[in-house]
């Protein structure tokens, strides 16, 4: 097309629209003869005139409102509040996200800026502000802390505790997890879903996306109970899953009664958990790579039918689990995390992530509860070998004593806490062990060192006591370097060593 | 065309500005009483940029195409950093806020729009720049004529047949 013709068909455009129907379809006709081109030009304008409907009508301010005013809080440098804003470490639909330090408490946190049709809409702010106080009462070292929720200038800020490392999206764009990391992983998110859910917590929007794994490898589960702000407002869920390219983003990971927008439960979550599950162990996603292949599974899944994901996971457990999960109907679902845990976790023993296949459950825990048996009957012996030894050593022995006293106690109390668990909840152990395991650690090594320090007080006048109190600190010391960590990881409470 | 060209770069921050109060504005649904007029963009940033360099505008005229221009620019711009961002550098698609653009009949790409505004600026450059005005300036029928100097009802009939074009055109554009 060139200008001149162009022209022409603006002026056909123009007196075409002066006439109406059957006037306008014989104007047409005549003024085109023998152009079938021009005719069918003019033509589709008119239509496309008439369905144009308020195209372009508001200006551009309005219609790309949220684009401007996207990054109006470009605050890298500044700082806001008690916090001084580090660098920006995320943008989505939910706003942008702030690597910053809290000059009060001085730790580093995560500053989300939350888009301003939370500050100005007084419903959905409130909504917000309950939600955030629910979600901050959760502690679990599955999911990143919410510490509050800040109103600063007007401005709606998240404050939550800063997770470093890779999501399981980026994870995921290496391919499937390795065998020995997958089902830990899981575990670990089973385990924070199911603390939530007991505290009637859900997440509504778990994806790769919202799951970091740290360097140490601990998996933190982001944005818990606030997954309604990360929905863009312009945007129905079901014109997102029919936008191609944007196709495997959250409408992914929806259960189908969320489609409808009926009662979310924890059931919500045990559904992404399974399409979670299903990629991160096969690298794909459980519905089909395209927005088509997804949208026949969906409608499968809204008419109540189970998607029929013809491809069946190893190891047969995992296939159970993650098929429990997709079910189409929640009531056939895991009813909570917590039950999907237990399963999980029966997968975990039986999947030999340990290095001590050959022992069974028992049997793995055997050598484990002999060693913190015997190490605190060691540690409770040793008060009273200092009291008697006390008054060799002037003026410090009834301090070290003391001591002695104080750091046997915590130790004997805590491996005795750990030994009752495995006997009778040895699910929990693992949580358990991670939770009172540094304690231990001080004790002990408080322990020890009031050993030494007696040792070293009584060598020269006592030298048969002092030998005896340096070995048995030594031996502590070494079950504590060396024993235990073995011991530990034949039990499987701990992770295999990394290569 | 040099001196445009500086006129511009003082210009956009200013412009740049007024936007954001506008969008906000917009986004806190005020009622249209209260509510900014769409030219009080232009007018404010002319008359602060008048305050400053009073003889780089010719007229009124020539500083609202500047304005719209310039807001244009800003507008794309940022659609393209925002895609980059986003997929990595793959085409961005930054769809227009829904409601706005006549429901969910036309959804629209902003730099599908820009890309289609350059090419109707080929057939006809003066529609290209009343689209400018009218969409990215914000001006009204009667000030986009004051503008262009041409009567509010050629300004209506050229904004008709463009908004068609258009419309067809981002409806027919492949969305990848």
């Amino acid at each position: 097309m060139n200008p001149t013709r162009w022209r022409q068909i603006t002026d056909l455009f123009h007196a075409a629209l002066e006439r109406e129907g059957e006037a306008r379809a014989a104007f047409l006709r005549d003024a085109t003869a023998g152009d079938p081109e021009l005719l069918a030009e003019v033509q589709s304008l008119i239509a496309s005139h008439e369905r144009s409907g308020a195209f372009l009508d508001a200006p551009a301010w309005e219609a790309a409102a949220h684009l401007i005013l996207d990054d109006e809080r470009a605050l890298t440098g500044k700082t806001l509040g008690a916090y001084r804003i580090a660098e920006e470490i995320g943008r989505g639909g939910m706003g942008v996200v702030y690597a910053a330090h809290d000059e009060r408490l001085g730790r580093d946190v995560a500053l989300k800026a939350l888009p301003p049709e939370f500050t100005r809409d007084a419903r959905r702010r409130e909504r917000l502000t309950r939600e955030a106080r629910a979600a901050a009462a959760l502690s679990h070292p599955s999911i990143a802390t919410i510490y509050s929720l800040e109103d600063i200038d007007g401005e709606l800020y998240i404050v939550s505790e800063l997770v470093r490392g890779r999501t399981l999206r980026e994870e995921l764009h290496g391919g499937p997890l390795a065998r020995e990391q997958l089902v830990p992983t899981l575990v670990q998110i089973a385990s924070g879903l199911a603390a939530a859910h007991e505290q009637g917590i859900v997440h509504r929007d778990l994806k790769p996306e919202n799951v970091i794994r740290r360097a140490d490898g601990q998996v933190k589960i982001l944005d818990f109970g606030l997954a309604h702000i990360d929905t863009a407002p312009d945007l129905p869920a079901f014109k997102r899953l029919t936008e191609a390219g944007v196709a495997m983003g959250t409408p992914g990971y929806m259960a189908p009664e969320q489609f409808g927008g009926r009662s979310i439960d924890a059931r919500c979550d045990v559904f992404a958990f399974g399409v979670l599950a299903w990629e991160l162990a096969t690298g794909e996603h459980p519905f089909g790579a395209d927005a088509a292949a997804l949208l026949t599974r969906m409608t499968e899944l809204l008419e109540g039918r189970s998607a029929g994901i013809s491809r069946h996971l190893a190891p047969p457990a995992l296939d159970r689990i993650v098929r429990r999960c997709l079910r189409a109907r929640p009531a056939e679902r895991y009813a909570s995390g917590r039950e999907m845990l237990e399963d999980v976790r029966a997968l975990e023993r039986a999947s030999g992530w340990t290095s001590a296949r050959a022992f069974d459950d028992t049997d793995r825990l055997w050598w484990w509860r002999f060693h913190q048996v015997s190490i605190a009957s060691l540690n409770a012996a040793m008060p009273i070998a200092t009291w008697f030894v006390r008054p060799l050593v002037r003026p410090f022995g009834s301090w070290l004593f003391f001591a002695a006293l104080a750091a046997a106690t915590v130790s004997v109390t805590l491996r005795l806490n750990l030994w009752f668990t495995s006997r009778v909840q040895a699910d929990l152990l693992p949580e358990q062990r991670g939770r009172l395991y540094p304690s231990i650690l001080l004790s002990d090594a408080l322990l020890s060192a009031v050993l030494i320090a007696l040792a070293v007080l009584m060598a020269g006048n006592h030298d048969e006591v002092a030998a005896l109190l340096l070995t048995v600190a030594i031996v502590i010391l070494a079950s504590l370097a060396l024993i235990e960590p073995t011991t530990t990881r034949a039990a499987g409470l701990l992770p295999p060593r990394q290569r | 065309m040099a001196d445009d060209r500086q006129s511009l770069d003082s210009l956009l921050p200013v412009v740049y500005q007024e936007l954001r109060k506008l969008a906000a504005a917009y986004l806190r649904r005020e009622r249209p009483g209260q509510t900014l007029q769409p030219t009080a963009l232009v007018h404010e940033a002319y008359l602060r940029l008048m305050k400053d360099k009073p003889n780089r505008w010719q007229n009124r005229a020539h500083f609202c195409a500047i304005a719209a221009h310039s807001m244009r620019q800003i507008l794309i711009e940022r659609a393209r950093a925002r895609g980059a961002l986003k997929r990595g550098g793959a085409r961005p698609r930054i769809t227009l806020d829904e409601g706005l653009v006549g429901g969910s009949e036309v959804s629209t790409d902003l730099l599908a729009l820009d890309e289609a505004m350059e090419r109707l600026a080929a057939l006809d450059a003066g529609q290209a720049r009343l689209v400018e005005l009218r969409f990215f300036g914000g001006l009204t029928v009667e000030e986009t004529a004051e503008a262009m100097n041409i009567s509010p009802a050629t300004v209506k009939r050229h904004w008709t047949v463009a908004r068609a074009w258009l419309a067809r055109e981002l409806e027919s554009a492949p969305n990848a």
